[in-house]
């Protein structure tokens, strides 16, 4: 019973300091706010990152082109003996007929070149597989592979385009952004403690006739610390909301824009936010109030040991 | 009640407070301690709640030795010791059954239990009429009935005033004794700390008085005798 008349009452005086010195919390809930931002940014920049890295990944692929008139037999012994393979996602034959109707349509607006296919009279084209391998770092060894006396007779050409450059950038940004961004939530993380530290000093300061009473008439430390912690506590809450707004509306403004970017592709921003906002508020909410709550704490400490 | 033995308090880096302090004082007692400023007045009252812990000697309090008390102890320490300090005034924002209500308060006591006290620790110091003021809109008389209501809201056993009538007149200071007596009379140990000649020529009680931190002299029922 008295614990929760405690607690009750501990929170309705934490709300007063709260109101009190509206202004120095208002500052300090932008300073929050803030950092909160730099995380989430940095999260959102993250999240792009790989993203484009998956799309570039994603194109990777080994065209096998078989001689024409490959028997069919051969076509589906090669594919069986690739898909058999651990490190082969998918592969996908494409049979000749299919491949002159796509060259076809490919060169529909061009009647010499769809002239000079009908005097051959037959089927030029062989047949084409289309390999995907489950990890980047197998494509040579899919390559390898297709060396394989079976069929590799049967085998015109191969196309292999890895982006490796690309990807390989992408993934050092990646990297760069990963340890810069920790720098600056470091940064952010310590000015956040120091201005809490410092708005709860204040907050003691004008409290400090009241505190001296308290102690007199004999409260608990903690009853005095809560009401301080608490304030604390407030003051993350309300940039965490503040911060969350900001990230939600600037994702959903954004990723129109950002989608173009990546040749249309989902950005997976909103995907993601919306995928993992439960644990990503509590994780943030987790970190800032302890940091918050332990700053108020220690602010509140050395004036109690006076 | 209360026993100090062998008591020095020394003030980082070298102020003596305190100096080799023997006392013993009753349950129902009614004490002055009274010597110039500076003698060691107030260091002896913050000894007896522990806002500061002795450099040498034993506090004992009811037969609980205070002299190591751990802080988290401390707020139990002042529950039982009503204290009336110059420089721990009212808060004043807040009315007056507020200001005594918030004593009980910060111990976690109900609300029921608050409504019930503080009207009859209001109604000892007699300002059961204007619990509805502030602060500014009472004398300074009134103003220190107050602040006994406040410290008697625990039923201490200990009741320990440092100059209590220190900016009051003749008549407000009078009444603020009487008031002492009375609560005096209901069982309770007072420690009066003044330098109020008149005061305590009138109150024909024990008397300590303190010169340079030591006891120079200890009388049943005593007058102030050093010069003011
Ligand atoms: N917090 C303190 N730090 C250092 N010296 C102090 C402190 N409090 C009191 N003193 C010194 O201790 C002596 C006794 O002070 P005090 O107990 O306040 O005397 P009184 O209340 O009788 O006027 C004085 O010399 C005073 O300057
Ligand atoms: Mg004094």
């Amino acid at each position: 019973m008295s614990f929760f008349i405690n607690i009750w009452r501990i929170i309705v005086s934490a709300w007063k300091h709260f109101v009190r010195n509206l202004w120095l919390a208002l500052s300090t809930v932008f300073v929050l706010v803030l950092a909160m931002l730099s995380v989430n940014v940095l999260l959102g920049v993250n999240v792009l990152l790989n993203r484009a890295a998956q799309e570039l990944e994603s194109k990777i692929d080994v065209s096998v082109y078989f001689l024409a008139n490959t028997p069919p037999a051969v076509l589906e012994q090669a594919k069986f003996l690739m898909t058999s393979l651990s490190q082969v996602q998918s592969a996908e034959l494409i049979m000749p007929d299919t491949v002159l109707e796509n060259f076809k349509k490919q060169h529909a607006a061009e009647p010499e070149v769809l002239g000079s296919l009908a005097e051959l009279g037959e089927n030029p084209f062989g047949a084409t597989m289309i390999l995907k391998a489950k990890n980047t770092a197998d494509y040579p060894f899919l390559l390898q592979a297709l060396d394989n006396p079976q069929f590799n007779f049967a085998i015109e050409s191969k196309n292999y385009d890895d982006h490796a450059e690309t990807i390989k950038r992408v993934r050092e940004i990646s990297n760069s952004v990963q340890v810069f961004g920790l720098i600056l939530i470091s940064i952010f993380a310590l000015f956040s403690i120091l201005i809490v530290y410092n708005t709860v000093r204040v907050a003691i300061y004008t409290q400090r006739e009241e505190i001296g009473i308290m102690r007199l008439v004999g409260a608990s430390n903690s009853f005095v610390r809560m009401p301080f912690v608490l304030e604390g506590i407030f003051l993350a809450l309300f940039a965490i909301v503040i911060a969350g707004g900001i990230v939600y509306s600037a994702t959903v403004y954004l990723e129109p824009y950002l989608s173009t970017f990546l040749d249309g592709a989902d950005p997976g921003l909103l995907t993601y936010f919306s995928a993992n906002w439960p644990q990503l508020v509590g994780a943030e909410c987790g970190v800032l109030a302890g940091l918050v709550a332990l700053s108020s704490w220690a602010a509140v400490g050395k004036y109690l040991k006076k | 009640m209360i026993t100090l033995e062998k008591i020095s308090k020394i003030y980082p880096p070298n102020v003596q407070g305190l100096r080799d302090i023997n006392l013993k004082i009753d349950h129902g007692e009614f004490v002055s301690i009274v010597g110039q400023s500076g003698a060691g007045k107030t260091t002896l009252a913050k000894l007896l709640i522990a806002e500061e812990r002795p450099t040498r000697g034993r506090i004992d309090i009811g037969g609980w030795d205070i002299t190591r008390i751990p802080g988290r102890d401390v707020p139990f320490l002042r529950r039982q010791i009503g204290v009336v300090f110059q420089d721990f005034k009212l808060l004043p924002k807040k009315t007056v059954y507020e200001n005594v209500a918030f004593a009980l308060e910060v111990a976690s006591m109900s609300g029921r239990r608050i409504r019930d006290i503080v009207p009859q620790v209001l109604k000892i110091v007699g300002l059961e009429e204007k619990a509805r003021r502030f602060p500014h809109q009472l004398s300074g008389g009134e103003q220190q009935r107050v602040v006994i209501a406040r410290a008697l809201v625990h039923r201490p056993k200990v009741l320990l005033a440092d100059e209590p009538t220190g900016n009051l007149d003749t008549l407000n200071a009078r009444e603020i004794i009487d008031l002492l007596l009375k609560i005096n009379s209901f069982g309770t140990t007072i420690v009066l700390v003044t330098h109020n000649r008149e005061v305590v020529n009138a109150l024909r009680r024990r008397v300590i008085t303190l010169d340079g931190g030591m006891v120079v002299s200890d009388q049943a029922e005593g007058k102030y005798l050093l010069p003011v």
